[in-house]
C-alpha cells in the first residue's frame, strides 16, 4: 500500500486517462491533466452526465467528491457544471467530469435552465443538485426533491445569488406565505417533534422534526443553512488574501484547515515552492487543531451520557490546547496561522519546547481520563449500540472522516492525498507488513458504526496527532522565509484547482478559479466535510430514541456553518 | 486595571484543579493572555506618517474598520473596533499608526463608542443612538442573585460559541458569578447573542426576542454581532444585531476570549462602572 509517497508521481493518472478515452469515447470532447492529479474530462453535451458519471463511480471505484456549477458566461462559456470524483486508498487521483450549460439550452420549455440529475444512482448528489437550483436557477431534471435548500422559502425562487448578474448586496424582500414541506409520516401513534432552529445548548442553530412512535424515532428530517452568509459569493467580491481571513471563518474551528486547502489551490495554480518549514508549521497546527476540537467532542459526548466529572476533565484538557494555541499563533483558534504561500507565523526554540511539553503533559493526562471513562459501564453502556451508520449508508453517502471511519471506511485525505508534510509522514504504521495489514482489516471490519466506534476513532486520532506534532517538531526545517511572496503574481486569469485538506471532521474541498484581474477569484467552491457527513444524521437515529438524539449529534460534531456557508 | 495583561505564569500560583491548570481567579483584573494575542487594535497617539499610509492601512483592511474621513479641511483617521476582526494586517503596513495589543477590546454599552478617533470624537452613526439608555434603569430592576442567559446564534461562524462554551470549563467556571445558561428564552434574562444576523435567522431571531420576558437585555458577541463583521451585510446577512433587536452591550472580538464575554455580560448587569480609562 502506498501511503504519502512521492507527490509528484502521478503515473496513475495515464492509466485513468486512457481507461475514460476508452469507455467512454464520442461521449469525450477532451480530456487533459492539471495540477498533476487532476485528470479533466470534456463532455461533449450534457446529456453525457448520467452514464459519464455512474462509469467514473462505479467502475472506477472512486467518491463523488463535490459538484461544483460556475457561471462563466462573462467569459463565453455558459454555465460549467464540474463533477468531481476522488480516488482513495492510496491513489493520488481526481477524476473531474466537466459539461457545459448554454444559456439557451431550454429543454424545459423556456422555464429554466436544466441538467440530467444523477441523484437517483449517486445518493450523495442529491443536496449538490438542489443547492445549484437555489443558487444559479438550474434545475435538476429528475431530482425527486424540489424544495429550495439554501434560501429557505421565504427567498423568491427566481433570484439566484451565485450568478454573476446578481449584487450581493441586493436586499430581496420576504415572502411570507409559503410553508417549507416537509416529509409527512402518518400513521396511529405517530407524533411529531419539532426542535430549534434555536436549541437548548449552546451550539449552532438548525432544525430537526422527529416523527416518534413512542419513544423511538422513525424519522428524523434536518433542515439546516440557519447560518447561510453568502461565504462564496462575498468571497467574489474580495481580493485573495481577504478571501485567505474568509476561509478561516468558514467554520471558526476548523480554521486551519479550510484555510490551508484554499491556500494550497493556489499554490498549485501557481506551481509555487512554499518552503518546508512553513509547511511543518502548517501541519503541527493542523494537528493541534485536530487534538482541541476532538477533546471538546469527547467532553461533549460524555456530558451526554450523563457524567459531567469525565466531561470537565476533558474540557480542562482542550482549554489547555486552547491556550497552547494561543501561545503559538495568537489566537486561541489558530486564526492567522496560514498566508498565501506559506505561513504568517513561526515557532521559535522556546515555543517548540512548549508544544512538546504541553501535548507530551496532555498525552498523560488524557490516557488518564479516558481510561476512567472506558472503566465506567453507566458510559459505555449509552454509547455501544447508540446511533448506528451502517457501512452501507456510509458508502452510499460518500460520508468522509470520523463518521466513515466509524462505519469502517477508511477514507483520510492526509494519506490518500498527501499535502503539506503529510507525504513524508508516515501516517499508518498498522500497514508496514502483511500482518499488520491483516490485523487492520479485521479492526476496521469490526467498527460498528456506533457511538462507541466514533469514540474509539477520536481517542486513536488525539493520539495520534500528539505523536505527528512530536514527530513534526523533531524533523523542522530550518528555513529563513516562510513565505514565497510571487504567488499571487504567477497566477492566471480563469485557471483554476482544487485544494484539500483533512480537518477534524474529514475532507474539506475547496475549488478555485481566479479571476480576470488575478488578484481576485470568479468563483469559490467550498465543500467542507460536514456538508457531506450531514445526511449521515438522518439514518442514524433511526430507530433510537429522543434523548439519545443529543449523544448522537454530538459524536458526529457537524458545523452548520460549515454546511451552511 | 481592565485590559492590563498580567504577567503570565505557566504554572504555579492559582488555584489548581487538577491537570495541572489553574483557574481564572478574578477574570476581571486577572486576565491571562500572551504577549503575541492579537487582542485589540489601536490608534498611536502619533503618526508622524503621510496619508499615503494611512491609506495603505485603509485599503488593506478587510472589515472596513479603518477610515479616513474628511473633517473641514482636516483629515481624520477612525478605527472601529466593532468591525475590526483582529487579522493584524493594518499593521504590517503602518506600524507608526496602527498597533495591536494583547489586551482585549473592552465591551461597551453603545455602538459608537466602539469607534476609536485620533482626531476628536468619530461621529455617532444614527442607527446606533437609541442604544443604551434605559440600561441602568433596567438592570436595577432584574438583578436577583443571579443571571440566566440565553446564548442565540444568529449565524455565527462558530468560533464565538467555542469561546462561549469556553466559560462552562472549569478554568472559567462561570456559574461561580451566578451566571447559568439556559434552555428557553422564557428563562433568560439576557440573551447572548453571536453572528452577523442571517437572512434565514432573522425570524426565530426575533421570535426568541418575543419570547424573553421584560425587562430583557441583549448582548451582541464578536464583531458579527457588533457589525456583521467579515461577513458585512449583504443578501444574506443583516450586518450586526442591532438590525434586528435592540441592543444593550456589545462584545468586540473575533472571537471575543472568554474574559471578554465575561466582562459583557458584568457590564450587562451593571457590575462594574460603566467606562474605564
Ligand atoms: S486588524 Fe482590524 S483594523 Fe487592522 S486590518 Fe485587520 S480587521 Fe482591519
Ligand atoms: S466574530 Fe469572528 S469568531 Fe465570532 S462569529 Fe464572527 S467571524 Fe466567527
Amino acid at each position: 500500500m502506498m501511503l504519502g509517497g512521492d507527490a509528484t508521481d502521478h503515473s496513475n493518472t495515464a492509466k485513468y486517462k486512457s481507461a475514460i478515452l476508452q469507455k467512454l469515447g464520442k461521449k469525450v470532447r477532451g480530456i487533459h491533466i492539471l495540477n498533476g492529479n487532476e485528470i479533466h474530462v470534456i463532455l461533449s453535451t450534457k446529456e453525457e452526465i448520467p452514464e459519464s458519471c455512474y462509469y467514473v463511480h462505479k467502475d472506477l471505484k472512486t467518491k463523488l467528491a463535490t459538484v461544483i456549477c460556475s457561471d462563466e458566461r462573462l467569459a463565453g462559456r455558459g454555465f460549467m457544471l464540474r463533477y468531481v470524483f476522488a480516488k482513495e486508498n492510496g491513489e493520488d487521483v481526481f477524476i473531474i467530469l466537466t459539461a457545459r450549460i448554454k444559456e439557451n439550452d431550454d429543454s424545459a420549455g423556456g422555464r429554466h435552465l436544466t441538467f440530467p440529475s444523477i441523484a437517483l444512482h449517486i445518493p450523495s448528489a442529491a443536496l449538490y443538485e438542489r443547492e445549484i437550483k437555489d443558487m444559479f436557477g438550474i434545475w435538476p431534471d429528475g431530482n425527486p426533491d424540489t424544495r429550495p435548500l439554501v434560501l429557505h422559502e421565504q427567498w423568491p425562487e427566481d433570484v439566484h445569488p451565485l450568478r454573476k448578474d446578481f449584487d450581493i448586496n441586493s436586499k430581496i424582500p420576504r415572502i411570507y406565505n409559503r410553508e417549507y414541506p416537509f416529509t409527512k409520516v402518518e400513521g396511529e401513534g405517530v407524533c411529531e417533534i419539532p426542535v430549534g432552529p434555536v436549541h437548548a445548548g449552546i451550539i449552532e442553530p438548525g432544525h430537526f422534526r422527529f416523527s416518534v412512535l413512542g419513544e423511538n424515532i422513525i424519522n428524523l428530517e434536518t433542515r439546516l443553512f440557519y447560518t447561510h452568509k453568502g461565504t462564496e459569493k462575498l468571497a467574489e467580491s474580495m481580493n485573495l488574501d481577504q478571501v485567505l481571513l474568509l476561509s478561516e471563518r468558514i467554520s471558526g474551528d476548523e480554521a486551519v484547515a479550510n484555510s490551508m486547502a484554499y491556500c494550497q489551490a493556489l499554490e498549485r495554480i501557481a506551481r509555487a515552492n512554499v518552503p518546508k518549514r512553513a509547511l511543518q508549521i502548517r501541519t503541527i497546527c493542523a494537528e493541534m487543531e485536530r487534538i482541541y476540537n476532538h477533546l471538546g467532542t469527547l467532553a461533549g459526548m460524555s456530558t451526554d451520557v450523563g457524567f459531567a466529572y469525565g466531561a470537565s476533565r476533558l474540557n480542562i484538557l482542550k482549554e489547555r490546547m486552547m491556550q497552547l494555541n494561543e501561545y503559538v499563533s495568537g489566537s486561541r483558534l489558530l486564526f492567522g496561522v496560514n498566508r498565501i504561500g506559506g505561513v504568517g507565523i513561526d515557532l521559535m526554540d522556546d515555543k517548540l519546547k512548549h508544544v512538546v511539553n504541553t501535548t507530551n503533559l496532555l498525552s498523560e493526562d488524557f490516557q488518564r481520563v479516558i481510561s476512567m471513562l472506558k472503566d465506567k459501564s453507566s458510559v459505555m453502556d449509552r454509547m455501544r449500540n447508540t446511533g448506528i451508520i451502517t457501512r452501507r449508508v456510509a458508502a452510499d453517502l460518500g460520508l468522509v472522516g470520523v463518521a466513515a471511519r466509524c462505519a469502517g471506511i477508511d477514507a483520510d485525505t492526509r494519506r490518500d492525498h498527501p499535502y503539506a508534510e503529510y507525504d513524508s509522514l508516515r501516517l499508518d504504521m498498522r500497514h508496514d507488513t502483511p500482518q499488520h495489514l491483516m490485523e487492520y482489516e479485521i479492526e476496521m471490519q469490526k467498527m460498528k458504526g456506533d457511538a462507541l466506534s466514533r469514540f474509539e476513532v477520536r481517542v486513536e486520532d488525539v493520539v495520534n496527532s500528539i505523536s505527528i506534532v512530536n514527530e513534526v517538531i523533531t524533523n523542522l526545517h530550518s528555513d529563513n522565509v516562510l513565505v514565497v511572496a510571487d504567488v499571487v503574481d504567477r497566477l492566471e486569469p480563469y485557471s483554476h484547482a482544487l485544494g484539500y485538506a483533512e480537518s477534524h471532521r474529514g475532507q474539506t474541498i475547496h475549488w478555485v478559479m481566479i479571476g480576470e484581474d488575478c488578484n481576485s477569484l470568479s468563483r469559490y467552491k467550498i465543500r467542507t466535510a460536514s456538508f457531506v457527513n450531514w445526511p449521515a444524521i438522518e439514518q442514524a437515529v433511526l430507530n433510537d430514541i429522543v434523548p439519545d438524539f443529543p449523544l448522537v449529534n454530538k459524536s458526529l460534531d457537524l458545523s452548520y456553518s460549515g454546511n451552511d456557508l | 486595571m481592565i485590559g492590563k495583561i498580567g504577567k503570565r505564569a505557566n504554572s504555579g500560583s492559582a488555584d489548581i484543579v487538577g491537570n495541572s491548570i489553574e483557574t481564572v481567579g478574578d477574570p476581571i483584573k486577572d486576565i491571562h493572555a500572551f504577549p503575541n494575542y492579537r487582542g485589540r487594535v489601536s490608534l498611536a497617539e502619533k503618526a508622524g506618517l503621510p496619508l499615503e499610509n494611512y491609506e495603505a492601512a485603509e485599503e488593506i483592511c478587510a472589515s472596513g474598520a479603518i477610515k479616513i474621513q474628511a473633517c473641514g479641511d482636516k483629515e481624520k483617521i477612525t478605527l472601529d473596533m466593532g468591525k475590526c476582526f483582529l487579522c493584524g494586517r493594518c499593521q504590517e503596513v503602518a506600524p507608526d499608526l496602527l498597533r495591536v495589543e494583547s489586551a482585549f477590546a473592552i465591551p461597551v454599552r453603545k455602538r459608537e463608542e466602539l469607534i476609536e478617533s485620533l482626531d476628536g470624537i468619530a461621529p455617532a452613526e444614527e442607527s446606533f443612538e437609541k442604544m443604551g439608555k434605559e440600561l441602568k434603569e433596567k438592570v436595577g430592576k432584574i438583578l436577583g442573585r443571579s443571571l440566566a442567559v440565553r446564548e442565540v446564534d444568529a449565524g455565527s461562524c462558530n468560533g464565538c460559541e467555542v469561546e462561549i462554551t469556553a466559560l462552562n470549563n472549569p478554568v472559567y467556571d462561570i456559574e461561580r458569578f451566578g451566571i447559568h445558561f439556559v434552555a428557553s428564552p422564557r428563562h433568560a434574562d439576557v440573551l447572548l447573542v453571536t453572528g452577523p444576523a442571517s437572512r434565514n435567522m432573522e425570524v426565530a431571531l426575533k421570535r426568541t426576542y418575543e419570547a424573553t420576558p421584560d425587562p430583557k437585555i441583549v448582548v451582541a458577541v464578536g464583531a458579527c454581532g457588533c457589525s456583521g463583521g467579515i461577513f458585512g451585510d449583504t443578501y444574506a446577512t443583516t450586518g450586526g444585531i442591532d438590525k434586528m433587536v435592540p441592543v444593550d452591550v456589545y462584545i468586540p472580538g473575533c472571537p471575543p476570549r472568554p474574559e471578554a464575554i465575561l466582562y459583557g455580560l458584568l457590564l450587562a448587569v451593571d457590575r462594574i462602572p460603566e467606562k474605564h480609562g
